[in-house]
């Protein structure tokens, strides 16, 4: 009997590196700078925390869809206070495998086609009603009929069943190893009380079990949460009652330069950034006392050109290739993210099952690049051009700009820029695969079987087909529209697969067929940085209720029922 | 006179929002995935029909327009089966912010244009008219958000003088209201007091050389008396007249410094409302700006009368 | 609205702008004499216009690329006179080239807002009555709309749009009409109002009403008597929306309506630095001091204007 998805979590590319202040690196190149690769947390000490305090946290961009989180389209800026407000089934922990959190148990059966979750006791919601079976079965069939992206998530669940008040049963349409995974989903499932969820004031009556209670919110001004003083979860390693600010108040704030500016000047007491360039501001501040910071390239996300294969040129394999052999992603990385971020060899980061350091992806090499233009020119009788989409902020816009120019430099490419003025215009594109290439950023890393969703296609053709040319996936949310029959078929047995070796060399070989087709040119793995006065501690949180250290990938937020300040002043 | 006044306002907000209006649905991209991006094809038809997508846009107008007039607002759409913010609360937060900014933009451009206006007509063609002229439009050249960048580096980053945004209010704690504010008002203050300034002194030109001025002079009154009690009054006309239509351009104009400030006031609104395909807020909020500038403008013709007694008798439109 | 006290508040107006008050014209003419300072306002103007022009015949680094090896390099530093950017691309070359973005922009709206919004105005003034309670009322309503939110929609509208295809020929060209459109759209009700006052003022004079006795057309009149008295004033203003467009167009910029990336523009590049003040200082200092420069040269220019240009009477 599989009681948990486990998670085999290969080694990375460094020295053992546990909380406190080591920093583990390792160098990119001979000539570059030394990149992080793993955790390096200031805000951990021995001390023993004191109650009191409230933090204003700037986030990367508020949530215009609101969180009513069965209709919502979270964000990491949505995910944050998410997380504040609501739990989550389960939480992966530090060892790279998924834990119970706000269920007490999430047991699987022999075959791992029914999935039973048991909960807690006594724990009530912040409107005092209490979390039972019936409201958990609700709050996943929402999820599973009511979300525009779960929907395809949820899709091989058939039934969601209460066995007795603390008891919830899930059944398969197919044996689901890492189930247990999806009940956290990158901290999107957070769990409802009925009051919230059954008001048409959904997305603004905000009620969960959380560490914090919805107090107010204001688009686009700030979102207040108090202390939630019936808090069902105690430190287990202290027993104190959790969590031990009074106050959070999140504060959007899109300008990442502003952000660390106003943290800076004492306006916030925390941040959070994925850009490269504020993490090495962050850092000169930290080296002079002024700040500290929790960095993380652990579990990351990663950045990449997404292209579009359902039409010309994307959908011949040589103008993929002539783009990817015109990137130099050395001079790239030292240009735009001071060097300090890791070249991503495929969509499953350092941590992730799957991960391979050397998957076939193509170096920078100027020659092959032009040969690639002109082998496309030969098969298809026109010229390699295309445009190329991103938001429009500095930051992204510089980094297209220099992806324009190595392709008209090393490959000869000449190319259009398309700037986006918002997220939800560029997803529009997406989805519409209107467009030809687009800077994206996803697939935060998790067990490798929660990146289905984003890659798998009904109507695979059949195997051994050349994918390319194949009929555009039916899944829309593939943006990239491929349907290759390798990933496609690997994307199944991996599903299904028990946990181990075997398992492991399925996701392998998913990672270097992309590589190999190049449906995505991958760029760097993220690094998170969450940035805070020195004053404030704890930033990776408790420990799990099971006592499992905490989670330490950063692209899905952090908790905040740890956090404390020196005094109970932040 | 007041039916007329009422009527020239209805007409005002009838056109300006039915402008709006058409301009806004020429906007590209669906709003329909703007708002549900992954939707299926039968809930973007019940979208589109909740959003009268459908109708004609005069018919869509006249909706809005019949729910505007009774006072309703509306909400946001927010998606099948929730109800989206209301519209009406976003308004109570925002307004009194932009209005406020506008108040405070418009007193001190005033404090330092009028007295520099007052002088350089007072010394006209002297070096100090040259210079302040100069220097006014020095302030004119410099772009309303590299001030307030360069303040929030030194003011606020590095030396920690003022806070870097946000809105407190004035209620709340007045030291911190006006000290939030400091940086956003002097950035927009500085590319109006050229312009004011240059108003005023040419006005003041003028008047100086009526023959009610010489009277006065050669009645003995000192200079100072000259130009601050008899002379400003009827020379602040043009300056007045054209502070009363700076205003719809300073509420949804101070977008730049309240999205740099964080201050969240309607400039904000109407941009999010655009870029979110928001369109019966969008149509709420110009039609408050619209509501504002021609009660304002009103204000202003009635200031006219006390200004100027030549004025008084004249036929009003 | 606004009628009950337009016709001394016009004059006002008039007067103010262009410094051509009825009475103190002597005065004026003697003390604003072309100073050294006003030489050098028409200098730099004609300089960086004909350096605009020039652009593609002088020896310039490309705009576009990188130096990779030099990224954000100082002023006077090796190969680059006036420093790079974040990717390497120098800034001499790309405030020239820029230069012709923002001056087309900024020349180019006035140049409309002037033409339509002064014919309104012209006619508005001269007509008067129903006339000029119409095109007055059009004015009005079009102040009432926020301007800097008109002119960006307006832009996003009739902006090109390509998400896919590659390398649109003339997308240059079509967004610089396009921004010059919009913001000559915004500027014809402010226009419009200020050359009305003027021909207001100008049609109720003397020589005016004396043509209109001895039976000559109206358009006549119009286009002989009054026009000629209102483009003086009219150049005056013309210059100062020069001045005004060019700080606008970093406004439009901050909106990502202005000139797409990788062109360059005075505003886009102040922009593209301005969260990173430290990172690249030459980027965003050198075109603010051009458009500072530049703004003060326009108003020195208005000067000359004001002074050289002094019509009166017309010979009857």
């Amino acid at each position: 009997m599989t009681v948990f998805a486990t998670v085999a979590a290969l080694a990375v590319i460094a020295s053992a590196c546990g909380g406190g202040s080591s920093k583990s690196s390792t160098p990119t190149s001979a000539a570059g700078p030394a990149t992080t690769a793993g955790i390096v947390d200031k805000s951990a000490t021995d001390a023993k925390p004191v109650p009191g305090g409230s933090i204003t946290y700037g986030l990367e961009a508020d949530t215009s869809g609101g969180f009513c989180l069965y209709k919502a389209q979270l964000a990491i800026g949505g995910i944050q206070v998410a997380r504040t407000i609501y739990d989550t089934l389960t939480m992966p922990g530090g060892d790279g495998k998924i834990h119970p959190y706000l269920a007490q148990s999430v047991t699987g059966s022999a075959n791992n086609t029914i999935w039973t979750i048991k909960l807690r006791p006594n724990i009530k919601f912040t409107d005092n009603t209490p979390l039972d079976a019936a409201t958990v079965k609700e709050n996943l069939d929402h999820y599973r009929k009511d979300n525009q992206l779960f929907v395809f998530v949820f899709a091989d669940i058939t039934a969601v069943d209460v066995v007795d008040p603390l008891t919830v049963k899930v059944t398969s349409k197919v044996p689901w190893t890492a189930f247990p995974w999806f009940l956290w989903s990158s901290s999107r499932l957070g769990i409802m009380a009925k009051a919230q969820m059954e008001s048409p004031d959904c997305n603004t009556k905000l009620i969960g079990t959380g560490p914090f209670e919805f107090v107010s919110w204001k688009f686009g001004d700030k979102f207040v949460a108090k202390k939630n003083p019936n808090y069902w979860y105690h430190d287990p390693k202290t027993g104190a009652q959790l969590p031990y600010l009074d106050q959070i108040t999140y504060v959007p704030q899109e300008d990442g330069a502003k952000r660390t500016g106003s943290l800076e000047a004492g306006d916030y007491q925390m941040i959070h950034t994925s850009d490269a360039l504020q993490t090495v501001q962050i850092r000169t501040d930290v080296a002079a006392g002024k700040l500290a910071d929790t960095e993380s390239d652990k579990y990351p996300e990663l950045g990449y050109s997404m292209l579009n294969v359902t039409k010309a040129p994307f959908n011949n394999l040589a103008a993929r290739q002539a783009f990817a052999y015109s990137v130099d992603r050395v001079t790239y990385n030292k240009l735009r993210n001071a060097g300090i971020l890791q070249q991503a060899s495929g969509p499953f980061g350092p941590g992730v099952d799957g991960y391979l350091a050397v998957t076939g992806v193509p170096n920078f090499d100027p020659t092959k690049a032009k040969a690639a233009a002109a082998q496309y020119k030969q098969e298809t009788g026109k010229d390699l051009t295309f445009t190329i989409s991103h938001t429009a902020d500095p930051s992204t816009t510089q980094d297209a700009v220099l992806i324009q120019q190595m392709l008209k430099q090393n490959g000869g490419i000449t190319t259009q820029l398309n700037a986006v003025p918002d997220q939800s215009t560029l997803i529009n594109l997406a989805i519409g695969r209107q467009y030809d290439a687009v800077l994206w950023r996803n697939n935060p890393g998790a067990d490798p079987d929660t990146q289905y969703v984003w890659w798998h296609c009904g109507n695979s053709p059949a195997a051994g087909t050349n994918p390319n040319g194949a009929a555009p996936c039916d899944n829309p949310v593939n943006f990239g529209g491929f349907n290759d029959p390798v990933i496609n078929s690997d994307l199944d047995k991996g599903r299904s697969a028990p946990l181990g070796p075997a398992r492991t060399k399925i996701y392998e070989e998913i990672n270097k067929r992309f590589a190999s087709q190049l449906w995505n040119l991958w760029s760097q793995y993220t690094l998170w940085t969450v940035a805070y006065k020195t004053s404030v501690h704890n930033v990776l949180g408790p420990a799990l209720p099971d006592g499992a250290a905490p989670f330490e990938g950063l692209p899905t937020g952090h908790p905040v029922s740890g956090l404390w300040c020196d005094n109970g002043q932040c | 006179m007041i039916v007329r006044r009422l009527i020239q306002l209805i007409v005002v907000l009838i056109v300006v929002t039915f402008f709006a209006s058409l301009l806004t649905s020429f906007l590209p991209g669906d709003p329909v995935t703007t708002i549900a991006p992954f939707s299926s094809a039968a809930d973007r038809a019940q979208i589109r029909n909740q959003l009268n997508l459908n109708e004609n846009i005069v018919v869509r107008y006249g909706d809005w327009l019949g729910h505007f007039l009774t006072g309703d607002m509306g909400r946001e759409y927010a998606g099948t089966g929730v109800r989206g913010q209301a519209i009406s609360a976003r308004i109570q937060d925002s307004l009194p912010r932009s209005l406020l900014l506008m108040l405070y933009v418009q007193i001190l451009t005033l404090l330092i244009a009028v007295p520099l206006g007052v002088y350089s007509a007072y010394r006209a063609g002297s070096r100090f008219d040259d210079l302040s002229n100069g220097f006014a439009f020095l302030l004119l050249s410099v772009p309303v958000y590299v001030v307030a960048t360069l303040m929030l580096l030194f003011l606020s980053i590095q030396n920690h003088a003022l806070p870097s945004e946000g809105w407190v209010a004035l209620t709340t704690n007045p030291v911190e209201h006006f000290k939030h504010l400091a940086m956003p008002v002097i950035a927009i203050t500085v590319g109006q007091v050229a312009i004011y300034a240059r108003l005023l002194r040419s006005d003041m030109v003028a008047t100086l050389q009526e023959d009610y001025i010489l009277m006065a002079k050669s009645k003995g009154i000192s200079d100072g008396r000259v130009l601050w009690r008899h002379a400003l009054r009827p020379s602040s006309l043009t300056l007045l007249t054209v502070a009363g239509l700076n205003v719809g351009s300073l509420i949804g104009g101070a977008l730049i410094v309240e999205v740099i400030f964080h201050l969240n006031g309607l400039g904000f609104a109407i941009s999010d409302a655009i870029n979110r395909r928001q369109y019966v807020a969008l149509q709420d909020y110009i039609a408050v700006v619209a509501i504002v500038y021609v009660l304002v403008n009103f204000a202003v013709d009635g200031l006219y009368r006390v200004l100027d007694p030549r004025i008084r008798g004249a036929r009003i439109g | 609205m606004l009628e009950s006290a337009d016709t001394d508040v016009g004059t006002a107006i008039f007067g103010a702008v262009t410094g051509m008050d009825e009475r103190s014209e002597e005065e004026v003419f003697e003390k604003r004499k072309m100073g050294p300072l006003a030489w050098l306002g028409i200098g730099w103007l004609a300089f960086i216009v004909i350096i605009a022009i020039l652009a593609p015949v002088l020896p310039l680094k490309n705009p576009m690329l990188g130096d990779y090896l030099h990224p954000k390099a100082s002023v006077f530093s090796s190969g680059h006179l006036l420093g790079s950017d974040d990717s390497g691309r120098d800034v001499l070359s790309r405030v020239i080239w820029g230069a012709r973005a923002s001056l087309l922009i900024a020349f180019g709206s006035v140049l409309f807002g002037v033409l339509i919004g002064g014919f309104l105005g012209l006619l508005a003034g001269f007509k008067g009555r129903s006339t000029d309670t119409a095109l007055s009322g059009v004015f009005n309503i079009f102040l009432a709309f926020p301007q800097l939110v008109l002119a960006l929609t307006l832009v996003s509208v009739l902006a090109p749009r390509a998400t896919s295809g590659g390398v649109q020929a003339g997308e240059w060209t079509h967004r610089i009409a396009v921004v010059i459109l919009a913001v000559g759209i915004v500027s014809i009700p402010v226009l419009g109002r200020i050359t009305r006052a003027s021909a207001l003022s100008w049609t109720q004079r003397e020589f005016v009403m004396a043509a209109r006795a001895q039976g000559a057309t109206d358009k006549r009149v119009m286009l002989r008597e009054v026009l000629p008295n209102v483009v003086p004033a009219m150049l005056s203003i013309a210059l100062l929306g020069v001045a005004v467009v060019l700080v606008l167009e970093g406004a439009l910029a901050v909106f990502g309506v202005s000139i797409q990336e990788p062109d360059p523009s005075w505003g886009n590049m102040i922009y593209s630095q301005l969260s990173n003040l430290n990172s690249a200082p030459a980027v965003w200092i050198v075109p603010s001091i051009l458009i500072f420069v530049s703004v003060l040269a326009l108003n020195y220019l208005g000067d000359v204007v004001r002074a050289r240009f002094d019509v009166r009477e017309s010979a009857l």
